[in-house]
């Protein structure tokens, strides 16, 4: 069993802003603790404290039980890595090091073939068994097959990019699951994962009795797996004991609490500072109210020196407007229609405010669907029409848009685009602020988070004036705070909706679905279906 | 002491056919009994390397060593 201890840790950025101060708790032996906060807050900065990655300006860890860590690149790695350095930089530091010297006495010995390089390989060997390296390898052998279907050592030698982003995902955690550590900490465990993957996922932590810290925006495996919620906000963090049910409660009576405490010292320090000016003028008219005069002084003084209670921390402002318009009351027909090769012939009606999901399996033409409705060259047989007045809005999956990185918010607004029409910089700034972008006005696209990136894509619908929404995962990369501004903002939208998404919360807003079956078979439901299987493709 | 380490070497099958195979190679050069001594030095040398990988690296170090007296 393993813990995790944090206490008053302080950690400034290099421009010399403090973004975590006198943040302490503990994550107890078996706890699956939540790391929560907004886009920015510093959760994965903190997580890279804890991990030792980074090194506190002031406050301590400590750790008991081994550490596994997996980091937020998880799912993304495009370089040549392959699954044995892959395993390999899961382990522990022990066995990392361990493997890196039989590697590189292995590379002696293809060199130089003389008694000191082969006792070198020796020692080499000895340690890996001494550090458990062999059993650490069965590990392998069973994650890999777990994960990926295939044996350790038909699988080691090969790259990670040829995987999948959810497979990269699940062969790490299958490793951190089943390795020795008993502390994990996870840095967006489920980004990438379809549903089933996140339902197997939820079963995992909920079984293993390991000690978890995770970080996550899917509010339901939060509400699922988080036994307690640590959150990071106004550059602290603290604790609720409890789920995430309650969560959000509980967040609101603490802010009301810290609101309230600093009124009162407001209320209390403006009544000294009163009676003081009051003591100074009696003190110039009798010298008898000078010693009062001074007692007061040092009493203000005292009080002022223990400082204020801290602020309630800001809340994040996200206003999402996305009007929309009376269109006719079919929005979108489509007959017999088929994108070529990847489903069977379908038929759809969608009326006027409808609010459609789509859901199915990985591979299945979901985001081509959407493609060819927002006006996009998509091969399909069959015919299909958007309704009178109805002007689609595509929000793409955030990668999908090579051309916006080196430009800049502001710049996007202001030069518009085919159907959106460009903006002054001072309406482009009001925009932004209500989305909470005006830190990152002239900043680089690519250089934006994933959550950044995702709210200007909104900016842009509302600019588009659309009447019809296609949104293809808009809430992958959203905070809780965020993701629940979108579904504020569909809920007013007046037009019609229709959103690829893998978030079973997000999917509950809906009322209609249109399923893409692994089979090829598109069919509607009336409740979501989450577990059609992944597509099965030569690969 | 050195008996006992001599009879686990001489008892370890991956030790003889090594010794099998070097005294093989090395005739008429060496005769049987060095070899066999040198591959037992070279056992108790490599104690600690683990089981699976001991045939190889044994033979490995033994013949390197046959080498630069043979």
């Amino acid at each position: 069993m393993g813990s995790v201890d944090v206490s008053g840790v302080r950690h400034t950025l290099p421009d010399g802003r403090v973004l975590l101060d006198d943040v302490s708790f503990r994550v107890g032996e078996g706890a699956r603790a939540a790391l929560v906060g907004e886009n920015g807050a510093g959760k994965t900065t903190l997580l890279r404290i804890i991990a030792g990655d980074l090194v506190p300006e002031a406050g301590t860890v400590a750790r008991s039980g081994g550490l596994g860590v997996m980091r937020q690149f998880i799912g993304s790695v495009r370089d040549d890595t392959t699954v044995q350095r892959f395993l390999v930089d899961l382990a522990a530091p022990a066995v990392r090091a361990a493997w890196d010297a039989v590697e590189a006495a292995e590379l002696a010995l293809m060199e130089t073939d003389d008694e000191p390089a082969q006792l070198a390989y020796a020692d080499a060997l000895a340690q890996w068994g001494d550090v458990g390296g062999y059993d650490t390898e069965v590990t392998w052998d069973t994650v890999t097959v777990a994960a990926l279907g295939v044996p350790y050592d038909r699988c080691k030698y090969r790259e990670l990019s040829t995987l999948s982003g959810g497979e990269q995902k699940r062969l790490a955690l299958e490793a951190l699951l089943r390795g020795p550590e008993q502390v994990l900490l996870l840095d967006e465990p489920d980004n990438y994962l379809d549903v089933p993957g996140k339902r197997w996922l939820e079963q995992r932590l909920g079984e293993t009795r390991k000690t978890v810290l995770f970080v996550s925006h899917d509010r339901e495996l939060l509400a699922t797996v988080a036994d307690r919620v640590v959150t990071v906000e106004g550059g602290t963090a603290w604790v609720h004991g409890g789920g995430f049910a309650g969560y959000p409660e509980a967040r609101t009576a603490r802010h009301e609490r810290m609101a309230e405490l600093r009124r009162r010292w407001d209320e209390e320090h403006q009544r000294l500072v009163d009676l003081v000016r009051t003591l100074q003028q009696q003190a110039a008219n009798s010298p008898d109210m000078a010693s009062r005069y001074r007692a007061m002084q040092t009493r203000l003084a005292k009080f002022e020196a223990e400082g204020p209670p801290p602020e309630r921390p800001p809340e994040q402002e996200v206003t999402m407007r996305l009007r929309g318009g009376r269109t006719g009351v079919r929005a979108v027909v489509a007959e017999q229609l088929e994108l070529s090769g990847l489903m069977r012939p379908f038929d759809l009606e969608v009326w006027y405010g409808d609010r459609v999901g789509v859901l199915g399996a990985n591979g299945a033409g979901k985001s081509h669907f959407l493609r060819l409705l927002a006006g996009q060259d998509v091969a399909h047989s069959g015919a299909w029409r958007l309704g009178a007045r109805v002007v689609p809005g595509f929000f793409a999956q955030t990668h999908a848009h090579p051309e916006w990185l080196d430009r800049t918010p502001v710049d996007l607004l202001w030069h518009g685009e085919p159907g959106r029409p460009g903006v002054d910089r001072g309406r482009a700034m009001a925009v932004l602020r209500r989305y909470g972008l005006t830190p990152v006005a002239d900043q680089p696209f690519r250089t934006l988070s994933g959550g950044q990136q995702a709210r200007l894509q909104v900016v842009m619908l509302e600019l588009s004036g659309a009447t019809l929404l296609l949104l293809d995962e808009p809430t992958d990369n959203l905070d809780v705070l965020s993701a629940e501004a979108l579904e504020e903002a569909l809920a007013a939208f007046d037009g019609t909706v229709l959103a690829v998404t893998h978030d079973r919360w997000f999917a509950r807003s809906f009322d209609r679905f249109l399923v893409f079956g692994a089979d090829g078979r598109v069919y509607e439901s009336a409740e979501p279906v989450f577990d059609e299987a992944r597509v099965a493709r030569a690969r | 002491m050195t008996a006992t380490v001599e009879y686990t070497a001489a008892a370890d099958a991956s030790v003889d056919e090594a010794v099998a195979r070097l005294v093989e190679e090395f005739r008429p050069r060496l005769r049987p009994q060095v070899v066999g001594t040198v591959v037992a030095s070279c056992r108790r040398d490599l104690s600690g390397v683990p089981v699976t990988a001991l045939p190889e690296m044994v033979e490995r170090l033994a013949r390197t060593r046959l080498q630069s007296v043979a």
